[in-house]
């Protein structure tokens, strides 16, 4: 059984040393000699608390058990043995709800008051020992806090407080020794109180009665000054002494200064490091500088230059930064750069071609690079030059060939115009010439004329013929057109227009609407770029057959417009696709396949992935696997699908199953007999009457024209023939565009087999060896070029190698060690469900702790409303027993007076 | 009920014309207009009729003006439904019923009164045979009536009139009818479909009447008349909807198994029957739903299945999903059966319109993971074959299947990644290699497939349509993935891939596509060429080569 409580407390107060045997007096003595008093006593008082808790058994709470042996990295905050103080904490939020709850309860439904400013009053953070001196050092400052050195009226105030005996003031002569009242105060406060006051006594009582009086005598004899005088010497006299203090003070400051300029060199001295020379004082620069500046410096005067040199300054700050500009580049540079942007642009398509992901800022960049050259600057076309030929070239007079939109407008403006050979002027007469312009239009001429003044003043040399004869006849053309908005419209405006000058209409509505002229231009040349997309559909559906030159022409301008407005010129050319893919899917017109070889010359077919040419590609190979078969016109049209097709991979190089289909069932067809068994495992589609080339002596191959695609029934066994031949050229392009390709020998297996066929039965009429001569020869070198690639195909094949991968990690069951696991922590792998439930468990505690605050700050109030009404209560018992001690002194007293009355008529009695 | 209503509105007609001729229908319109008396003269022969024995010989009158022309081509439709009612009454009445003891003279009446019936179903027949729509309707109808007449009414001749006598020849009318389509519809709308001894006679005189050899329009008839009746009923049906009340009493009406065994043998004779091949073809396609399910014993249909196998092509494929049918339900020993469907595998097979159907049964057949890695290879090779000539659609099939067949053979992956030995490796350098796959071996067991590589597939890689192209790089990736679902890939069309690239109509493009950025010198013409030193080095120069625009 443990000892009784007080047992426990002597015999802790012994060990701790706060009870222990008597000192002697030597030792005590020693002690306070020592100051090892004081030191005891703090080590007395930290014993006694740390006895004082742990006889409390409430103040300190342990946790009780541990369940398991933990440690933890995060130090065991929570979890380790800690210690808790209930009491204590108790105690400060009971002292915090004072401090807030309690103040508001007083303040409730009650209104106005007093403030208190008073310094620190309210911050509970303060003891009030920290607020007293806070108090005092504001006093102190605000006292010392002087405006000017010369402001009378303080000095007034000041003088006010000076103490007089007998209309003189107090003050104790000159020495420096002399301190005013309150400094002594300030002193006397760092004294010991014993100390200060005896040194008051003294300073009283030698200076203050002796001097004074001195004085007194000294001015006795003289005219007795008046109290006015008096006053104003004591005043110039205190001023003249706060002047010299001043004037000391700053001589001080003066000194000082320039021993703390001396540091740096003292160290640097101490360090024997020599000193950096010195910088050159600025005022030898006079010389160097501008004299006007160094006569503007001299000679001004230093009030003047400075408000100069602010103003200057502040009109720097607001000057726009200058830049540096460029210097103006060598031919020979300009043609390296371009060499280099045609790079880059070359790579970007190759990067498209197969595929990789560019990021979308990246072709952004790239794009608006792009725009931001070619409207910038004009720069020489360098295709040439970028085909690693950078020989001849680059003629000054004129940029080879066109490149970029604004060079390819200026450019055939300039060719029209210098084969025309009219002056501007001369086209303003023409123009006046012709009744039907109006003035406004001349404006618009005017502005012409006004993007005309960009052009170069070279003139080019050459020029096409299309544009020379559409000149011919441009006089019949007015000069200004309004930009269509539909193509109904446009067909409106140039319903009168011949071809020939339908480039010449387009290249003037292009230019008048050039978007440098007008904010809306953009928008229109937008539109009118879709129209233009499908006027050359509508023209090439034209019977009358319009010119390919125009057609390539207006391409063109489509090309230069889809550099400006790609969005519209695609939207358009999706247009179109559309409408075959929907409408005639199986049948294209003349103007589809236009618009599909316009798509060539536009976009870049060889993209992975192209808004324009992946559909273009689909619907060429649906043609091709799908379309009809039964006329020669038919087989025309499919044959230039299949150039188209072929044309669309040149570079890219990418397999078409559909291509090789048709061009093998076409030559199926067209061969002069059918073949007895499938000649590869293409699907073999007959037409419904024989298309057998019937071999004759009149037979010639010739170049295939485009318009064999309508219905050319006429010379059918040329065409047939003609067909063969360009099927057969075909194949020798495809044979070594996909020479490459790991399935050639399969492909071209089926392709070698048919062209034996064709080339046996062309063969088998001996006599018309000579006359087939040209078909026989393109079909023996396709023959010879598939069987030359059969070969190194057979050579370079080997087995495929596809799933050379890192093995993957198999997948296991066993979960994951986590070092160090803190059951505490959460290990969510998902992101966000861990985060919201941190979010909830945050939720749950906030709330937990506002609940139980919620709940205390109700019991103490409570608490504080049962206070008060016992004080209520208290006050009233006070009264009432006041009232009724009253009463009853007073009732005592009567009865007193009565009881004595009575003895009285008693003792009278 | 078509007899009833029918009945209801002649007596109204009846009354209506003795009220006074007040015409209520078209069709009596207009025979009232031509020939007003002539009705007078109708109603009057008919209540004679009705009214004394005596009369009886105006049957013969109106016989006679029924039959003018002795064809029906154009027959007057009031003698013919008020005849319908003269006879209707007469069989009611049991006048045509031959008492067992009767008078000489009674037997006689009797016999002539049924010769004369006979004569007017005769008539009746041949108006539905050669008539117009309307007429042949009506005359269906009245036919039809007469038919319940007489098996109601009539004892012994209940199932004699369906089985040979009147629906026999009815039935044959309706299919032989010169421009019977409307009759046809009507005949099934209002009499086969909703009554099921209509159905089952009809079957039983289809049988009948597909056992000789028939033309191909009439067989296409006959199926498009079985195929109409395509609810089979399920085994615990109960048969209530009769034409005739007569035939609630027998027995055989009643039974689902007599009603399945008269369609099975009616289906039998079509399918014996010589068939034109598009005919076969239909047959096939329906073979699954419409027909099996009649069949009580499938094992029938074997010979017709296993003869459409053999025929090739897009007929053997159609016969494919029936055999598989009896395979997998009925046990069917197919010999060969692999080696057949590998010949299927030809040119044609990836363009025919039957590709996903096949490609579907093909899944089915190989997704036995016992299958011999050999025949696994030798499949998946010719498909790879056939997929270098193969439209994108079918490659975008084709491919993922190929995934998973090689998933679940993993043997078969050699065909993708296969490590030469160093030795091999010299001779390789040296010689080349030629792909051991023998395309022309019939037998898959013995083509040497899983020796070879899939070159086709990895060349397809670099398909032009980007889309194709990335899912033939799935066989080259890890294979990670359990298994494809065939079905998502299997009805594409060249059609919906362009509008998955070009959508239906107008919109802002995502990112705005890349113009090429330079202008060409030249599209059609020869422009500027002397600039490139004569050689034509700018895009589309291929098509100019070939090409002369001009």
């Amino acid at each position: 059984m443990p000892p009784s409580q007080l047992k426990q407390l002597k015999s802790s107060l012994r060990e701790s040393g706060v009870v222990g045997p008597q000192k002697s007096k030597k030792q005590k003595r020693q002690n306070a000699r020592t100051g090892a008093n004081a030191n005891n006593r703090v080590q007395r008082e930290a014993a006694l608390d740390a006895i004082r808790d742990r006889f409390n058994p409430f103040e300190i709470r342990t946790i009780s058990r541990n369940k398991f042996d933990v440690t933890t990295r995060d130090g065991g905050s929570k979890s380790g043995p800690g210690s808790f103080r209930p009491g204590v904490t108790k105690s400060l939020g009971e002292e915090r709800r004072r401090q807030t709850l309690l103040q508001e309860m007083d303040r409730k439904n009650k209104v106005g008051g007093i403030m208190d400013r008073r310094f620190g009053e309210n911050d509970p953070s303060m003891t009030p020992e920290e607020r007293a001196a806070e108090r005092f050092a504001r006093a102190s400052q605000k006292k010392l806090r002087k405006d000017s050195m010369f402001n009378l009226e303080e000095e007034g105030d000041e003088g006010g407080f000076q103490l007089t005996h007998q209309g003189e003031s107090l003050s104790f002569g000159d020495g420096d020794g002399v301190r005013d009242d309150f400094e002594e105060d300030v002193d006397a406060d760092d004294m010991s109180d014993s100390e200060m006051s005896r040194k008051r006594k003294r300073v009283l009582d030698a200076g203050e009665l002796g001097e004074d009086e001195l004085q007194d005598e000294e001015e006795v004899p003289g005219r007795k000054k008046s109290k006015h005088e008096v006053m104003q010497e004591v005043i110039a006299k205190s001023k003249h002494y706060k002047a010299q203090r001043q004037m000391a003070k700053e001589d001080d400051d003066d000194l000082r200064e320039e021993l703390d300029k001396g540091l740096p060199d003292l160290f640097d001295m101490l360090r024997s490091v020599n000193p950096p020379p010195k910088p050159e004082p600025p005022k030898d620069d006079f010389a160097a500088m501008n004299p006007e500046r160094a006569a503007f410096l001299q000679g001004e005067s230093q009030g003047v230059t400075e408000r100069e040199y602010d103003q200057r300054l502040r009109q720097l700050t607001f000057d726009q930064r200058s830049k540096p500009t460029d210097r103006t580049k060598t031919e020979e540079e300009k043609i390296e750069e371009e060499a280099q942007r045609l790079k880059a642009l070359e790579e970007e398509r190759i990067r498209r071609m197969r595929g990789e992901e560019i990021s979308e800022d990246e072709a952004g960049g790239v794009e608006e690079e792009v725009v931001e050259l070619s409207e910038d600057e004009s720069i020489p076309d360098d295709a040439k030059e970028f085909g690693l030929q950078q020989t001849t070239g680059h003629t000054t007079s004129r940029p080879v060939g066109v490149d970029d939109e604004d060079d390819f407008i200026i450019d055939d403006l300039v060719e029209t115009r210098s084969d025309a050979s009219l002056s501007f002027d001369e086209e303003d007469e023409d123009m006046s010439d012709s009744a039907e312009e109006s003035g406004e239009e001349e404006d618009d001429q005017e502005d012409e004329l006004i993007n005309g003044l960009t052009i170069p003043g070279d003139k080019s040399g050459e020029a096409s013929a299309m544009l020379e004869s559409a000149q011919d006849t441009a006089d019949g053309l007015a000069y200004t057109y309004p930009c269509p908005s539909s193509h109904e419209k446009f067909l409106h405006i140039i319903k009168d227009v011949s071809y020939e000058n339908l480039p010449t209409v387009i290249q003037r509505i292009r230019a008048l609407h050039h978007p440098r002229l007008h904010s809306d231009n953009k928008a229109k040349l937008g539109r009118f770029a879709v129209i233009l997309v499908q006027h050359v559909a509508y023209m090439a559906e034209q019977p009358d057959h319009p010119p390919f030159a125009i057609l390539e022409n207006i391409l063109r301008h489509v090309h230069s417009l889809a550099k400006t407005h790609p969005e519209n010129v695609s939207l358009a050319f999706r247009a179109q696709l559309r409408e075959i893919a929907t409408g005639r899917p199986l049948n294209l017109r003349p103007g589809d396949l236009i618009i599909l070889t316009g798509i060539i010359a536009i976009f870049p077919t060889s993209d992975h992935f192209h808004a324009i040419s992946t559909p273009a590609h689909l619907c060429l190979a649906r043609y091709l696997g799908q379309g009809p078969v039964n006329t020669l016109s038919d087989l025309s049209t499919g044959t230039y699908a299949a150039s188209l097709a072929l044309q669309y991979q040149i570079v890219s190089k990418r397999y078409m199953p559909e291509f090789i289909n048709y061009v093998l069932n076409a030559l199926c067809i067209l061969s002069p007999e059918e073949p007895a068994s499938p000649l590869g495992s293409f699907p073999l589609r007959i037409p419904t009457h024989s298309l057998c080339l019937n071999p004759s002596k009149s037979l010639n191959a010739r170049k295939l024209q485009f318009w064999d695609i309508t219905g050319a029934e006429h010379q059918s066994e040329d065409l047939k023939l003609s067909l063969i031949t360009t099927l057969t050229s075909l194949l020798n392009t495809a044979s070594e565009t996909w020479s490459s390709k790991s399935a050639y020998t399969e492909v071209f297996n089926q392709a070698q087999a048919v062209l034996h066929h064709i080339f046996s039965t062309l063969k088998k009429d001996n006599n018309n060896k000579k006359i087939l001569k040209t078909t026989v020869s393109t079909i023996q070198s396709t023959l010879s070029t598939i069987s030359t690639n059969l070969k190194t195909a057979h050579l370079t094949r080997r087995p495929l190698f596809l799933h050379d991968h890192k093995p993957l990690a198999i997948k296991t069951a066993i979960p994951k060690f986590e070092e160090s696991f803190n059951p505490d922590k959460h290990y969510d792998p998902n992101r966000d469900r861990a985060e919201l439930n941190r979010l909830k468990a945050d939720y749950k505690r906030e709330k937990k702790g506002a609940m139980r605050e919620l709940r205390k700050d109700a019991n103490f109030v409570a608490r504080e409303q049962l206070r008060e009404k016992r004080e209520k209560d208290a006050e009233y018992e006070r009264k009432y027993k006041r009232l009724v001690a009253e009463v009853q002194n007073e009732e005592g007293r009567e009865a007193n007076a009565y009881e004595r009355a009575k003895r009285a008529r008693q003792g009278k009695r | 009920m078509p007899a009833i209503t029918n009945k209801s509105v002649s007596s109204k007609k009846r009354k209506s014309t003795k009220a006074g001729g007040v015409p209520s229908s078209k069709r009596r319109a207009v025979a009232e207009n031509e020939s007003a008396e002539s009705m007078v003269r109708i109603q009057q022969l008919e209540e004679q009729i009705a009214e004394s024995r005596k009369h009886y010989n105006n049957i013969a009158t109106l016989i006679s003006m029924l039959g003018e022309d002795g064809q029906g081509i154009n027959p007057n439709l009031p003698v013919a439904v008020s005849l319908c009612r003269v006879f209707s009454r007469l069989i009611a009445g049991g006048n045509l019923a031959e008492p067992d003891r009767a008078a000489e003279n009674e037997k006689i009446v009797v016999a002539w009164l049924k010769e004369r019936c006979r004569e007017y179903q005769r008539i009746l027949v041949s108006i539905m045979r050669q008539s117009d729509a309307s007429s042949q309707i009506t005359a269906l109808t009245l036919a039809m009536r007469l038919l319940n007449e007489r098996a109601t009414h009539i004892p012994g001749d209940d199932t004699q009139a369906w089985t040979s006598g009147l629906f026999r020849s009815i039935f044959e009318a309706v299919v032989e009818a010169r421009d019977g389509q409307t009759l046809r519809s009507e005949f099934l709308e209002k009499f086969v479909k909703p009554h099921e001894d209509v159905t089952y006679y009809t079957f039983m005189q289809l049988a009948e009447y597909a056992a000789t050899a028939r033309s191909t329009e009439i067989l296409e008839t006959l199926v498009t008349l079985l195929s109409a009746c395509d609810s089979v009923p399920s085994a615990d049906h109960e048969f209530e909807s009769f034409y005739s009340k007569a035939s609630k009493q027998n027995k055989k009406l009643l039974s689902v198994n007599s009603h399945k065994k008269r369609a099975q043998d009616a289906w039998l004779a079509v399918l014996r029957n010589n068939l034109a091949q598009p005919l076969r073809k239909t047959l096939l396609r329906i073979m699954v739903h419409h027909i099996e399910p009649w069949f009580a014993r499938p094992e029938f249909l074997m010979d017709f299945l296993t003869d459409s196998y053999n025929v090739g092509g897009a007929t053997s494929l159609l016969a494919l999903s029936g055999l598989f049918y009896l395979i997998q339900e009925k046990n069917l020993d197919y010999p060969q059966f692999y080696t057949k469907l590998y010949s299927l595998l030809d040119a044609d097979l990836l363009h025919s319109k039957h590709r996903s159907r096949f490609l579907r049964l093909l899944n089915t057949f190989l997704a036995s993971t016992h299958l011999p890695a050999t025949l696994v290879a030798s499949f998946i090779k010719r498909l790879s074959r056939l997929a270098l000539n193969a439209p994108p659609t079918a490659i975008v099939a084709i491919v993922p299947f190929m995934y998973n067949l090689f998933k679940s053979h993993p043997t078969c992956t050699y065909m993708l990644h296969r490590v030469v030995p160093d030795k091999k490796q010299k001779e390789l350098e040296a010689e080349g290699m030629d792909d051991p796959f023998d395309p022309n071996e019939p037998n898959p067991d013995r083509t040497g497939a899983i020796e070879s590589s899939l070159w086709e597939i990895d060349t397809l890689q670099s398909h032009y349509h980007p889309n194709v192209a990335s899912i033939a790089r799935i066989i080259s990736e890890q294979f990670t993935k359990m298994s494809y679902n065939v079905e998502d890939f299997l009805d594409y069309t060249y059609q919906g891939m362009l509008q998955a690239e070009l959508g239906l109509e107008e919109k802002p493009l995502k990112k705005i596509p890349v113009v090429e950025y330079q202008i060409p010198k030249r599209i059609f013409t020869d422009r500027l060429l002397e600039e490139d030193g004569g050689v034509d080095t700018a895009p589309g120069s291929l098509v100019r080569a070939l090409w002369d625009f001009s």
